[in-house]
């Protein structure tokens, strides 16, 4: 019996249950209490706590839903994520509940979102995003790198809370709860050590603690240092960043991005956006710029030829490159900065809509005018801009007898959009009204009409059909 | 009064429909009329500068020959939209499979920017051409003939559209005026002329913004090209230069997101702006942010990333500006 219990891992045996085991996080325990109670009355469905690893996000919610009396639906990393799993768990959470009134409470927990796979969970991330669109259970994810791309569809949707790393006398003490717990002798040295190597790792530390310590009575120095290697630690983007701008030696600035969250890819966006905020000298700040063109041009290179051989050149320069480039103010290189999220990033998908309104508004254009969409983008978008900037009344006509969507008229009219909508509703209304009073004379006055039975209005008559006909389709 | 409300872009209102009302490039018309009279054409290669006439005489021709529903037996391609030989491939084999069983025997195909395919494209473009000629002709529309591979152009009749006189832009422009009941001036239709180079498209573009301004003056002409290029690259250029890079970095991305510049559109404005006399600069400097522009534009066309290279293009221009 009691040797089944010694099996379990230590990182689940001493988990926080409760609300006030959760160290170091107050902050974010404010907040997400604060979401909890007052859901569904919240501007956001769903939370995202984001922070690295070991540091508490998880237990948080597995202690909210013990507290509160809530049954905890999770999915994590090891689970399946693609979207008929997702769709699963959003089915069970809602339906069940609407079944048997009296059931528990649920909550969702998706677990490591950021370590959803796009190719292999297809569809998981816009079966996540639906599913906080339509849900009547609280949903909390958690995810240790915020800036992962694939999460940027839910910074809209979920409100993000940071957990910081813990501190080291807040694992020195879980440290020593546990060798209490465990009858375990300890040298005070050896957890010194266990927590330097963990990093504010809680679930780390606690696994080497086992390592060092089950079995043998106690956890000595000597064991510790010869059972656990220097671990190699993940620097998130600010950390490598930091670290470029700082190195002394190239080798130092390559080596931040072999341990960064980020890729080069990436990197090269938070270069773009964080260079003259390190770097004040406009001397220095143009030659790092250069070096990251230049990288930039590397990576193009690549893409063009397809030799990879060529991606070693791109990192140099964009790494050591940025680092050598402070040489009239190199003291810039130390400067304590609070970088920026790449403003691209953001606008990338603002972007995408702005792109995809236009492409359409070209290919309108383009079949109206028998011109290529190129021509129309260059040649007649910027003619129709100046008529809808300056004359509402008859952009509208024109938007009207294009067939152009809302979207487009707001993208040629600007901020004048206002203005061009109101004539463009009104003269919709008048030709509606025109379209029924017209269908209503065909079938009334149809005696009327032979009377008077002469080509020319006949002719006009069926013009004006054919119009507001091909108008409503 | 549906139809006085919806309100067409006059390129195409005043487009001529038929070849009767064609009033320009007159040798050439006599000659297409022949081809409707008889009922049959060989291939035909429209070469010319924009703005004269080519896509019209491509649309009025077909009209002829086939009356008010012409469009059933024309396929319309654009060279520079339509990606690849294989597309055009298929859509023409399945457009020419069809028979028709009007008077006229065959459909025509009209290729329009022909001159922007590669030389690989125009050689298979040459076998497609043979392959479907008994059901199916092509007209072929390109600014330069000689961008046109000598076995399409052998296969073909050949005409060479003209620039338009200055004289027929500005009467073709005061009729519209007319048509439309839009006061204009003299000096506002020259000064349309002036600008648009004789491209009568162009040119009517220009007219229909300046009406929706009021009279076609000379005033409302100039305020027409000055808002619909965006002023916003010499704010950007003259931020740079006096140093303040931020500022010119985050205009730049405005400028991007709301016209949809690419790249090179932004450098190929940039380098107009650098020689205008506005821009109050020494006169090295122009020929070395030139040379710059040029090196960032190359470095582009080999794949780089737009708005990295645009922004180490600021940086050295702040650089460059302080000095």
């Amino acid at each position: 019996m009691s040797q089944e219990r010694d099996r379990i891992p230590w990182v689940i045996k001493y988990r926080p249950k409760k609300l006030d085991d959760v160290v170091n996080q107050e902050e974010a325990k404010e907040k997400v209490l604060e979401w909890f109670k007052k859901w569904p009355n919240v501007q956001k469905k769903a939370l995202l706590l984001y922070g690295p690893p070991g540091c508490g996000k998880t237990s948080l919610v597995e202690a909210i839903a013990n507290e509160f009396g809530y049954e905890l639906l999770e999915m994590n990393a090891s689970d399946f994520r693609r979207k008929e799993d997702i769709e699963r768990i959003a089915v069970r959470s809602s339906t069940i509940q609407s079944l048997f009134g009296s059931e528990k409470k649920k909550i969702i927990l998706l677990d490591e979102v950021d370590g959803i796979a796009t190719k292999e969970d297809a569809g998981a991330l816009d079966a996540i995003k639906h599913l906080v669109e339509v849900t009547k259970t609280p949903i909390i994810m958690t995810a240790n790198n915020p800036w992962d791309q694939k999460l940027r569809p839910l910074r809209e949707l979920a409100e993000f809370i940071q957990f910081r790393k813990l501190e080291k006398r807040d694992l020195i003490k879980l440290l020593l709860r546990i060798c209490s717990a465990e009858k375990l002798k300890c040298d005070e040295k050896a957890l010194e050590y266990i927590v330097e190597r963990a990093e504010g790792d809680a679930r780390a530390a606690i696994n080497d603690l086992q390592a060092v310590g089950e079995g043998f009575g106690e956890v000595s120095l000597e064991r510790a240092k010869a059972l656990l290697r220097p671990r190699d630690k993940e620097r998130d983007p600010f950390e490598t960043l930091r670290a470029i701008f700082s190195a002394s030696y190239a080798w130092q600035a390559k080596n931040a991005l072999n341990q960064s969250q980020l890729d080069y890819e990436q990197l090269r966006l938070w270069l773009e956006e964080n260079i003259p905020l390190q770097y004040t000298n406009l001397g220095d700040v143009a030659r790092a710029y250069e070096f990251l063109s230049k990288a930039d041009t590397y990576l193009g290179r690549i893409v063009r030829s397809g030799d990879w051989d060529l991606l070693t050149y791109s990192i140099d320069l964009m790494t050591a490159g940025i680092a050598v480039a402070a040489k009239n103010n190199p003291k810039d290189k130390f400067r304590w900065t609070k970088y920026n999220f790449p403003q691209r990033i953001s606008l990338m998908s603002k972007l995408k809509e702005v792109r995809e309104v236009r492409e359409d508004l070209a290919k309108i254009i383009s079949q109206n005018l028998h011109i290529s969409t190129s021509a129309a983008k260059s040649d007649v978008i910027p003619i129709l801009r100046v008529i809808f900037l300056t004359n509402p009344d008859y952009a509208a006509r024109i938007a009207i007898g294009l067939g152009l969507s809302e979207k487009m008229i707001e993208l040629l009219a600007g901020s004048n959009k206002t203005n061009v909508m109101s004539y463009y509703k009104k003269y919709k209304e008048i030709m509606e009204k025109e379209a029924k009073r017209e269908l209503g004379s065909v079938t009334h006055g149809e005696g009327d009409k032979h009377k008077k039975s002469k080509p020319k209005p006949e002719d006009k008559k069926e013009k004006r059909d054919l119009l507001s006909f091909s108008k409503k389709s | 009064m549906s139809a006085k409300i919806a309100e067409m872009l006059w390129v195409e209102k005043y487009r001529p429909k038929s070849l009767k009302e064609m009033v320009n490039q007159e040798e050439i018309v006599t000659r297409l009329m022949k081809f409707v009279e008889e009922k049959n054409m060989p291939h035909l290669l429209f070469a010319g500068p924009p703005g004269t006439g080519k896509t019209t005489a491509a649309l009025a021709l077909a009209h002829d020959l086939y009356g008010e529903d012409w469009r059933r037996y024309v396929l319309e391609l654009n060279a520079s939209d339509e990606r690849g030989i294989t597309v055009i491939r298929s859509k023409v084999k399945e457009f020419a499979r069809s028979k028709i069983t009007g008077e006229v025997p065959f459909k025509i195909v009209i290729l329009d920017e022909a001159d922007n395919m590669t030389a690989d494209a125009q050689q298979a473009l040459r076998r497609i051409m043979e392959m479907y000629v008994e059901t199916t002709r092509f007209i072929l529309i390109a600014n330069y003939a000689s961008k046109i591979i000598d076995p399409i152009q052998s296969r073909c009749a050949s005409f060479r559209f003209v620039q338009l006189k200055k004289e027929d832009v500005v009467s073709r422009l005061k009729w519209i005026c007319g048509q439309e009941n839009v006061v204009c001036h003299d000096d506002g239709l020259e000064a349309i002329y002036e600008i648009s180079g004789g491209d009568l498209r162009k040119a009517i573009n220009i007219l229909q913004a300046a009406a929706a301004l009021g009279e076609v003056t000379v005033a409302n002409v100039y305020k027409v090209v000055g808002l619909a290029h965006p002023k916003e690259i010499r704010e950007i250029l003259n931020l740079a230069l006096s140093g303040r890079f931020i500022e010119a970095r985050d205009k730049l991305r405005e400028l991007m997101v709301i016209y949809g510049l690419s790249g090179v559109d932004v450098l190929k404005q940039m380098h107009r702006e650098l020689f205008s006399a506005d821009l109050k600069i020494p006169e090295d400097l122009r020929v070395m942010i030139a040379d710059y522009i040029g090196e960032i534009h190359f470095r582009i066309v080999e794949g780089a990333d737009d708005e990295i290279q645009l922004t180490a293009l600021l940086a050295r221009l702040s650089l460059l500006g302080k000095k």
